[in-house]
């Protein structure tokens, strides 16, 4: 645990050194204020002007699941860079063979990020939130999102090999968030073509009401989680 | 200390690594001799525990290389050729957070600086450091915890003649502190002074193994070369020990006749190709 703890202080070292990364890190919480000041701001501006009696607010649901997902995805976007130039300079693969071991540099760089961002949705939601989420639900979508974060982290990791492809994978590994959109603006069984991504089900949970549609969500990410780990670490 | 025994790896239906064995006693330099791709490397990666797909025993410290445990790496320095410091920090607050990973109280930083020649470019990132400091800092990284097991992959690489001396001094005293130390290289000057016993390394397969004193004498004794004026330069050896029965030496000497004489011993990259067909670079 020791080993874990001072690998991921190393980390945030590395991050306050980089403006970039530490920007990143607090952009859930100007998209919080944005999301939950604006936003309606907007709403009554637009409703008053086209004289309809709703404009953006029948999505503040998909507003909110994008907040849920935007710590962690952040999070583990910061953790992926830092893990790249780690990978860059081979500190990685001599952490592997010190007391911290593939595990606790797995958990440093990925576990504790992930746990961080858990942690700080489930304290931002309920300030920034649209819709009256239960508590039940808070606590589902800030899982289903921590596991998306992961999966872009790990998508990130695999497919790039320095921290310049890493930030064009990003854009790429975010496509995986789409899935989220698709059963708020598409009606037909076409919409399960994106089902295989777990931001579909989340997606669906939100927009339907029916929590129990986050299982597939989680059982997909396992699945992902499970192919990208064991490929990032062949890769390393 | 390290107990090989019928090891065998490949990383395809190839085999890489064919049932070598081998033992390395506490305290001895050990070395690997070979060509580039030899198997040296992944043979290093086995006793670290980097790779467990093997077949056969590895046992270091008395733990089986596949294993192998946190505790493990709590007795292993490993110096790869490269570097592995994080280049955005200074030389020592990278060494104070790889000595913090471990269990075991670390050694002094500023004395293993100063021994290695850095202490004046301690709080210097590593970013600005030349190749040969970095390599100089890398080994004394895989000193900070004290380990019983020193893995040194070629390191006095890219070091100039001063630096490689400092290095070759640093890792005597580590043997005579009772460090077992084992060696991949391929430059052979190191491997005579350093190793107390090498094996050579061809084609995954362990060709000889002997202390590099009794290779070179395997080969034969030294040779002396001489040259004098007859129609032109012409030249003529004879082994060293049957030098006082050379009568056109002796009487070349007698007559003062001698253009040039030098004696040429055989090198480890010498009984290499001797053994294996193949150089060491």
């Amino acid at each position: 645990m020791k080993a874990i703890r001072l690998s991921f202080i190393q980390m945030a070292v590395t991050m306050r050194r980089d403006v970039m990364l530490f920007a990143s890190c607090l952009t859930p919480l100007l998209a919080g204020f944005l999301f939950r000041f604006a936003v309606p701001f907007f709403e009554t501006v637009l409703t008053d002007y086209f004289h309809l009696p709703a404009v953006i607010s029948p999505y503040y649901g998909l507003i909110d699941l994008f907040f849920a997902m935007l710590s962690p995805t952040m999070f583990c976007f910061v953790s992926a860079m830092v893990a790249l130039e780690e990978a860059d300079e081979k500190t990685a693969a001599y952490l592997f063979i010190t007391p911290l071991g593939k595990a606790g540099y797995l958990s440093a760089r990925f576990g504790v990020p992930a746990a961080s961002a858990f942690l700080v949705t489930l304290i931002l939601l309920p300030f920034f939130k649209l819709t009256p989420l239960p508590p039940t639900a808070m606590l589902l979508l800030a899982a289903g999102g921590t596991l998306q974060g992961i999966i872009i982290s790990l998508l990130i990791l695999t497919l790039s090999s320095n921290k310049l492809e890493g930030m064009a994978v990003t854009k790429l590994s975010a496509l995986t968030l789409f899935g989220a959109v698709i059963p708020f603006f598409v009606k037909d069984d076409i919409q399960y073509i994106l089902s295989a991504l777990p931001s579909f089900w989340i997606g669906k949970a939100v927009h339907d009401h029916i929590l129990v549609n986050m299982l597939p969500a989680f059982a997909l990410s396992a699945v992902w989680i499970c192919l990208l780990s064991k490929r990032y670490l062949r890769k390393m | 200390m390290i107990q090989v025994s019928n090891l065998s790896f490949s990383y395809t239906k190839q085999p890489f690594i064919s049932d070598m064995s081998f033992s390395v006693s506490p305290g001895e330099i050990f070395g690997f001799l070979g060509p580039s791709g030899a198997g040296k490397s992944t043979l290093q990666k086995i006793l670290i525990g980097m790779l467990r797909t093997y077949q056969g025993s590895a046992m270091v410290n008395g733990v089986e290389c596949k294993k192998r445990t946190k505790r493990f790496y709590e007795n292993i320095g490993v110096d790869f050729e490269f570097s592995t410091m994080y280049e955005k920090l200074t030389a020592r607050e990278n060494l104070q957070f790889f000595s913090s990973l471990y269990e075991k109280k670390p050694r002094p930083i500023d004395e293993l600086l100063e021994k290695a020649g850095l202490a004046r470019d301690a709080d210097k990132r590593v970013a600005d450091y030349s190749k040969g400091m970095k390599s100089r800092l890398n080994f004394i990284k895989a000193l900070l915890h004290d380990p019983l097991l020193l893995c040194l992959d070629e390191p006095t690489s890219g070091l100039d003649p001063a630096n490689s001396r400092t290095m070759k001094d640093m890792i005597l005293e580590e043997k005579a502190k009772g460090k077992t130390i084992l060696l991949t290289t391929h430059n052979m000057q190191d491997a005579t002074e350093l190793c107390d016993r090498v094996a050579f390394i061809a084609g995954g397969k362990i060709c000889a193994l002997d202390s590099p004193h009794n290779l070179i004498m395997s080969k034969g004794a030294a040779a002396v070369t001489y040259t004098w004026m007859e129609n032109g330069e012409r030249s003529a050896s004879c082994p060293l020990k049957h030098l006082s029965s050379d009568k056109r030496l002796k009487d070349l000497i007698e007559n003062n006749r001698l253009q040039s004489i030098h004696s040429s011993e055989p090198t480890l990259n010498d009984i290499f190709m001797d053994i294996t067909g193949r150089t060491l670079l």
